[in-house]
């Protein structure tokens, strides 16, 4: 809401400079976003009298002008505009005058006579809409005085919450001011001068339904002249942010700023028979509305209507064909109150969201809409002239009487921890004009108390001695339990008057924190090395069938599966972002395509986050690991030459993520069938915890060529892994078991192993493991060759095998009985020992 | 062999050895010659193998001046081999030289997310003061979304939350963390201190400060006699944890259909310290967290009574805490995810 200080200054006195009320309207909760100076942009520009205007010699359009500013030489100025005559004051432009849009005056020369400056439009100092003729100033203007000075301004511009649909108007905000400053409120003057015909003789008004309209507050206004409105009416709407139109419509947007009511003018001759009606659109009904939009209407619409059809949406835009036009004699004036819901729903099914529409969804207090109809027609008979038929249509004219809410002065001290008797808390009311009454009755009586409304109210039953009454004016409809009254209080006091304690509670019981595995998982992809990056959850229809997993093992013990159909957003804001992810890896690729767009090549990246789906009509969401390498993995350098990350990388990772979780070394397993993934170079991976459960399930691989071929041919080459940990969604790391280590030294052997094409490192892993016995410690692969002498599918796997006991050491013959199994189980799978 | 010939020999013994050793070359020669006279097999046990022919007078004479000679000799090596063994060290420390301006080898080096970073920070810090974090769901529902936040279906005040709906009925994409409040309270039992952090999503068009998906953590205390005065002293330890000491704080009201009374937290401009410049508005306040006492509505549709339990919570946003702590101008960084951009925090 932009609210002008003079605006506010008609009603209500401000000794405060604008910083200073500013932020004390903000210290109130009415927190002013912006503080504009208007007229910083008019320098140079000052009070002029025109002395004469003659033709100008050398062009029939221009007038060569001679204008005093009181003292000194009068000026020779040349101008365009035809409005203009000797004795009129108007602003000069001054040579090195700037105007709004950083426009430059400068002596010139035009047709071969010098002008020295420029007459102003008001359009030109953007002061009013007219940008035809030169701004006409009132005969009594100072001279030579600069414009900023007299019409200049300040506009705040206020956020007015969605509760105080009552301040988004200068009344309003005045009030605020009245409540910091301790003055009075002065209303403006609802005063009509009537005359003629009684109004029922031009205006009749049925409301079909009274649920959706309880009230309906109409006036007549014969006999007006349509035109511009007076510039100081221009000025104060354009100061507020809405552009002037015409006398009849300037009015009722004035009522709307000034008073918070929206107002609607019809053309009364377009009103067949002058009759209204208010209704519900019925299905097929179309209307053309102002902004020549021709609208199909649904019957949730509210309409005004007269016996041929729709004349205007309620409280959200009238039609062009009731519109008040230059040809207007009689207006209609419709000061209404509508349903807010009702009127927000049109306004977003019709995608229009109006100054009016925002007022009528926030609740207008009924009152309004008597006093709204009366303002506006006493400024359109101000303005455009005419006369106002006797009395007003007025569908609904008893006005409730104000409300009372009972609060409690102790439960306002014990909310807000601060020490506020009863009788201070009574003269804060007071300043927002809230009177206070004791409860009548017997000392002992007890009264019911609100102390919740809505969806889920409550009532208590107290003692009247401990309550008080507010007495709610009916401007403030959010105030309608206990706890809005303590709000009231706390605001009107000052939070900064509220003492700061430490809680003195109880406190709750330990509870572990759902964060810490993950922190755990965190800090440990980061030691290893890699970035961690949060991508979007929600992604393109494109992104879930390229990167979703076809058939993902089942996940980490008490982890949700990837599961369900893919969730849909309804209304997107656009199709890049449209559905839920069900992987991680895709916003990986999409981040190393983005980094190698920018030329970073080497990229370790890595996501804690969730997928999505919908399993029958519920949500279901899981959390995983997801990473991504690309380019090097050790940094290369001078001192160690370039190389690609590839899947050995990320098992490393994979591996190192075991040990600190306190896994068993994972099992991995060729996995051939992800579409996104190399299946040559993909796996499974599998770890588990020391009871056997499954600590970490998921796959990793190179990322799929032609898979990188289609989305983005930088993520050629990724490693891509995704991966259910337990523990990841909630649980807490397990506890490492202690390690006494033994005094006795182990024994170490080297295996080379030759085996033929299609044997794998993994299988001779394993039958080294399970033919070695008891006395094994660790099997470790050490090199790998292949080549002369070996045969042409041949490999050389060497293993070198540690033995020991914490219980002795070591005889040599236990040694290469262990050895000679190891041998035997080798020959026996196919394989023999290179000597 | 008579006892002067012995003495004799031992005495050229000892000058021949002496001339060896100091035109030794280096410490291998030494120990050659170590060997050669004074081995079990050396040229003095040689010698003195003669001694038992000698007169039993005689051979304490011998062994005296034989004593003198192996002392003399040994000294002599060792001071020798103390003279090799410094050119040596010095030769070797000279060979060993190196270029110590080349650059060390790259260790690589990871990173953490901002956005998670100020999370996990924020959960400290109220961990600290006794609350215990929780989480829910991402996908919400409208009731527990809005209408038992006390945001009715068509109120004005859904205005707040521009909200992405999702194709299950009745859900939504959660618009904040304080669906979380219900759960919460559900769930347990006064005294409660809970924190939510977690991911939101707004229908939202993306600038320097907004964006479509972003994290908040919320804060829940709720207990008999929970006051606002408490709220504001534990805000502003928070404020101290996190912003260092020293920096103004204010509190100014705020509106949230589920907080009644409602409040804004402000905190002096980081940038200007006050006097007001670009990056606060020029209001020398940068706004960091919404906060309020629990909507009695609120409480019950948790199923407390609000006649005795009274509480409050708050809502921040840990990219815009992380924004005004590390100086980061636009909101659009976290989710780009460029490394240049990702590379200082750890």
């Amino acid at each position: 809401m932009r609210a002008p200080l003079s605006w506010l200054r008609e009603f209500v006195d401000i000794d405060l400079e604008p910083e200073a009320l500013a932020e004390r309207l903000t210290l109130l909760g009415m927190e002013v976003r912006g503080i504009e100076r208007r007229g910083l942009a008019w320098q140079n520009v000052v009070v002029g009298e025109l002395l004469s205007v003659e033709k100008h010699p050398n062009a029939d359009r221009l007038s060569l002008t001679t204008v005093t500013l009181g003292a000194g030489e009068p000026l020779s100025i040349v101008c365009g505009a035809t409005n203009i005559a000797p004795g009129q004051r108007v602003p000069v432009a001054l040579p090195g005058a700037v105007l709004p849009g950083d426009r430059r005056i400068e002596r010139t020369e035009k047709m071969g006579v010098v002008s020295n400056g420029m007459l102003c439009s008001g359009d030109e100092l953007e002061l009013t809409a007219d940008g035809d003729g030169i701004l006409i100033l009132a005969p009594d203007t100072p001279l030579g005085v600069p414009l900023a000075e007299l019409y200049g301004d300040v506009i705040f511009d206020i956020d007015v919450k969605p509760n105080r649909g009552d301040a988004l108007s200068i009344v309003g905000l005045a009030r605020e001011v009245a409540a910091i400053t301790g003055s009075a409120v002065r209303m403006p003057s609802f005063e009509v001068v009537e005359s003629g015909p009684d109004v029922a003789d031009r205006l009749t008004v049925d409301v079909i339904d009274a649920a959706l309209c309880p009230r309906f507050v109409g006036r007549w206004v014969s006999g007006v002249r349509v035109g511009p409105s007076p510039e100081h009416v221009q000025m104060r709407l354009l100061a507020a942010g809405v552009r002037p139109i015409s006398n009849v419509v300037d009015a009722s947007n004035y009522v709307m700023i000034e008073l918070g009511k929206p107002i609607h003018t019809f053309d009364g001759s377009r009103v067949e028979r002058g009759h209204l009606v208010v209704r519900t659109a019925s299905s097929g009904e179309r209307l053309v509305t102002l902004d020549h939009v021709d609208r199909a209407l649904d019957p949730d619409t509210l309409l005004i209507a007269d016996d041929h059809g729709p004349l205007a949406i309620a409280g959200v835009m009238g039609g062009a064909a009731s519109e008040v036009t230059d040809a207007t004699t009689d207006v209609i004036i419709e000061s209404a109150i509508f349903d807010p819901v009702s009127i927000r729903r049109t306004a977003f099914h019709h995608a229009l969201r109006s100054e009016a529409s925002l007022r009528f969804e926030k609740g207008q207090e009924c009152r309004l809409a008597r006093l709204g109809a009366d303002r506006a027609a006493a400024l359109v008979a101000a303005w455009a002239g005419g006369s106002v038929a006797r009395g007003r249509v007025d569908t609904a004219p008893d006005e409730p009487g104000e409300d009372r809410v009972r609060f409690r002065p102790a439960r306002v001290a014990r909310i807000l921890g601060a020490d506020l008797p009863r009788e201070a808390q009574v003269d804060l009311l007071a300043r927002v004009g809230i009177a206070v009454a004791s409860p009548a009755g017997a000392a002992d009586a007890k009264v019911d108390l609100v102390i919740a409304a809505g969806s889920k109210p409550r009532t208590v039953q107290v003692p009247a001695a401990a309550t008080l009454e507010a007495v709610v004016p009916s401007w403030r409809r959010d105030l309608a339990i206990e706890a809005d009254i303590i709000e009231e209080l706390a605001r009107v006091n000052g939070y900064d008057r509220i003492p700061s304690t430490l809680p003195a509670t109880a406190l709750p019981l330990f509870r572990p924190s759902p964060l810490a595995l993950r922190d755990v998982v965190r800090h440990s992809l980061a030691g290893f090395g890699l970035r961690e990056v949060v991508t979007h959850a929600l992604v393109s229809p494109d992104h879930l069938a390229r990167w979703s997993w076809s058939a993902p093992p089942a996940p980490a013990d008490g982890e949700g599966r990837i599961d369900g159909t893919p969730i849909t957003v309804t209304n997107p804001l656009s199709a890049d972002h449209a559905v839920l992810r069900q992987d991680l890896v895709g916003g990986l690729v999409d981040t190393v395509v983005l980094n190698r767009r920018r030329g970073r090549d080497d990229l370790a990246l890595f996501e804690i986050g969730k997928g999505y789906g919908r399993v029958a009509d519920a949500p279901h969401e899981w959390w995983r690991l997801g990473f991504a390498l690309a380019g090097a993995f050790d940094p290369p350098s001078w001192n160690r030459p370039r190389r690609a990350a590839d899947l050995g990388d990320a098992k490393g990772v994979l591996d190192a993520l075991c040990a600190t979780l306190g896994l068993d070394g994972p099992e991995y397993t060729a996995l051939a069938t992800e579409a996104a993934l190399h299946p040559g170079q993909a796996v499974t991976v599998l770890a588990r915890t020391a009871d056997g459960t499954v600590g970490l399930s998921g796959v990793v691989g190179a990322i799929h060529p032609a898979a990188a071929a289609a989305w983005d041919e930088r993520a050629e080459g990724t490693i891509l892994a995704e991966i259910s940990i337990r523990g990841l969604s909630g649980g807490v790391p397990s506890v490492p078991r202690g390690v006494n280590p033994s005094r006795f030294p182990s024994v170490e052997r080297d295996l080379a192993i030759v085996v033929g094409a299609g044997e794998t490192a993994g299988r001779v892993e394993a039958v080294i493991r399970a033919s070695a016995g008891a006395l094994l410690r660790s099997v470790e692969l050490f090199d790998v060759y292949a080549g002369a002498p070996l045969g042409r599918d041949e490999r050389s796997l060497a293993f070198r095998i540690v033995f020991g006991t914490d219980e002795r050491t070591l005889a040599d013959d236990e040694v290469e009985a262990a050895v000679g199994a190891i041998s035997a189980a080798i020959i026996d799978a196919g394989g023999r020992i290179r000597s | 062999m008579d006892l002067a010939d012995i003495i004799r020999d031992l005495g050229a013994l000892e000058t021949s050895t002496l001339a060896a050793i100091s035109a030794a070359p280096d410490t291998p020669a030494l120990d050659g010659i170590d060997v050669e006279v004074l081995g079990k097999k050396g040229a003095l046990t040689g010698i003195l193998r003669g001694i038992g022919a000698l007169a039993a007078d005689d051979r304490p004479r011998v062994g005296a001046v034989a004593n003198t000679v192996r002392g003399a000799i040994e000294a002599a090596l060792a001071a020798r081999r103390a003279e090799l063994g410094a050119a040596e060290l010095t030769e070797r420390l000279a060979r060993e030289r190196i270029d110590v301006t080349l650059p060390g080898r790259p260790l690589r080096r990871g990173s953490l997310h901002p956005s998670i970073e100020a999370m996990t920070q924020i959960a400290e810090i109220f961990e600290q003061f006794g609350f215990v974090v929780h989480e829910s769901p991402e996908i919400e529902d409208d009731l527990t979304n809005f209408q038992m936040l006390n945001i009715p279906p068509d109120h004005p005040a859904r205005d707040l939350w521009d909200t992405l709906y999702v194709d299950i009925p009745g859900h939504l994409l959660r618009t904040h963390t304080s669906p979380g409040q219900i759960r919460v309270m559900q769930a347990m039992k006064p005294p409660i201190r809970a924190l939510l952090p977690g991911r939101c999503f707004r229908y939202e068009s993306v600038d320097a400060s907004h964006g479509f998906e972003f994290f908040q953590v919320e804060g829940l205390m709720v207990d008999e006699g929970v006051t606002l005065a408490d709220m504001k002293g534990l805000l502003d330890e928070f404020a101290r944890a996190m912003f260092g000491d020293g920096k103004k704080t204010r509190f100014r009201p705020g509106y949230y259909p589920f907080t009644e009374p409602s409040v804004a937290f402000d905190v002096e401009c980081l940038v200007c310290g006050g006097p007001g410049c670009p990056a606060c508005g020029r209001s020398g306040w940068m706004t960091i967290l919404g906060a309020g006492m629990v909507h009695p509505v609120v409480l019950q549709y948790g199923g407390l009574d609000p006649e005795r339990y009274q509480g409050f919570a708050f809502g921040m946003g840990p990219e815009r805490i992380s924004m005004l702590k590390h100086g980061i101008t636009d909101l659009r960084l976290f989710m780009e995810n460029d490394v240049r951009f990702l590379e200082p925090f750890r």
